[in-house]
């Protein structure tokens, strides 16, 4: 009699070892590709809307999650009971932390702080959990060779460089349709530019790139900025509403103290906007670095890699979204209170 | 802007992620020896103390993030 907890080992055993023989280095018949890693997020269409806006991968994914979490919300406030359901239980559960925080750091304004808090705190963690789901990053549009060496060409151009085609790196896909995705044990596929010009590719085979259809909100920078000005422009709100506009700008702005007075109020003001940066770049740096983490152990070690990073993944996505909701709620009490 | 050769480019970004590595991995030893050392002195408030140890393991960590951001943005982008 074998018991469960034996299997699930064995299971593991196994799966690790045909990993192992299959990664790259070794035979490379279950490697996959190392995917492209761009830091500006995709746009997905050829022709930007309105003649000013890309429709880029993480938008689509911030529209999906703000669309899940309306749902979510509708259908969880629609019956509210006296004695909560499970659904119900967990929202309040995930709430009444966040009052209890609230009221904790920010004393009797807390609850004014709430709102924003939340919103914040929840959808960080829902974009930052929907970015590990399979499926992102590898399932995306195929982009012919020419096109992309034509484009290529053209930002070379732009640059006044000339286009080295070899450094051009091109995967070979199979099938046809404007849709396609990474295969596994695909990694012998890369084929640069100039090959593919003298050789072209084998029959019944494709070769371009593929642009993600799906890419974690986080991992675009934009995403990440918007969030951290939205919290900003309401912290000096709040300031400004609760002690009033002189009192709130004499903090950065003063004579009171002669020119040393004048220079403290002046550091404060630029950490103002140093705040914005290292609000950005925490949130942005933490799950941008996670998805090249996964990518990079999904290369080296195929099936089994990845599994307890994804793990450190979530724990990540929590935290960083935790960090910035506890950030803005502290910001936010020291800037309504009159201690300076 | 004339852009940098593959090789320098590497060494940037390994001084520049190595270097940057150095201050926050300290500053989470130390955050941790301490979080550990009041755990085994008062036993009863781990719970608290194990909470606010993350978050400030977070905030140290950042700085290495930054380091790991300037790295990316030296291969991809410079």
């Amino acid at each position: 009699m074998i018991s469960k907890r034996k299997i699930v080992l064995i299971s593991i055993l196994i799966l690790s070892i045909v990993g192992i023989i299959g990664s790259p280095i070794l035979s490379g018949f279950l490697g996959s590709p190392m995917a492209h890693i761009s830091i500006p997020a995709e746009p997905l269409l050829k022709h930007s809307l309105f003649g000013i806006w890309n429709l880029t991968n993480s938008i689509l994914v911030t529209w999906i999650v703000i669309i899940m979490l309306t749902i979510v919300s509708v259908y969880g406030t629609r019956n509210l009971k006296e004695t909560p359901g499970r659904f119900q239980c967990l929202l309040e559960s995930i709430i009444e932390y966040f009052v209890a925080l609230a009221e904790d750091i920010g004393g009797k304004n807390g609850r004014k702080f709430l709102p924003l808090i939340l919103t914040i705190f929840i959808f960080i963690v829902a974009s930052n959990w929907i970015g590990i789901l399979p499926g992102f990053g590898t399932i995306g549009i195929f982009e012919p060779a020419k096109d992309y060496i034509h484009h290529k060409e053209e930002i070379a151009e732009k640059a006044q460089e000339k286009l080295d085609l070899k450094s051009v790196k091109l995967h070979i896909y199979e099938g046809n349709g404007f849709l396609a995705i990474l295969p596994l044990g695909s990694v012998n596929n890369e084929i640069d530019a100039h090959t593919y010009e003298h050789h072209g590719v084998p029959k019944n085979k494709r070769a371009g790139v593929l642009i993600p259809l799906l890419r974690s909100a986080n991992t675009d920078i934009n995403t990440t900025l918007a969030i951290a000005i939205v919290a900003m422009i309401m912290i000096h709100w709040w300031g400004l509403r609760q002690l009033g506009a002189r009192k709130h700008l004499s903090k950065f702005f003063t004579f009171k103290g002669g020119i040393v007075g004048f220079f403290v109020g002046l550091i404060e003001a630029i950490s103002e906007i140093a705040r914005v940066i290292s609000f950005t770049f925490r949130l942005f740096g933490n799950i941008f670095a996670g998805e090249v983490l996964l990518m990079t152990m999904a290369f080296l070690i195929p099936l089994v890699g990845i599994i307890p990073f994804l793990g450190l993944e979530l724990f990540v996505g929590l935290i960083q979204a935790f960090i910035f909701a506890i950030l803005t709620l502290v910001f936010a009490s020291t800037a309504t209170s009159d201690e300076h | 802007m004339e852009s940098l050769s593959g090789d320098i480019k590497t060494i940037g970004a390994g001084i520049a992620m190595g270097l940057g590595a150095l201050g926050p991995a300290l500053g989470i030893g130390i955050l941790a020896a301490k979080a550990m050392e009041s755990i085994g002195r008062n036993p009863e408030a781990a719970g608290a103390i194990r909470q606010n140890m993350i978050l400030a393991i977070a905030f140290a960590e950042a700085v290495a993030i930054y380091a790991l951001v300037v790295a990316f943005l030296i291969i991809f982008v410079a």
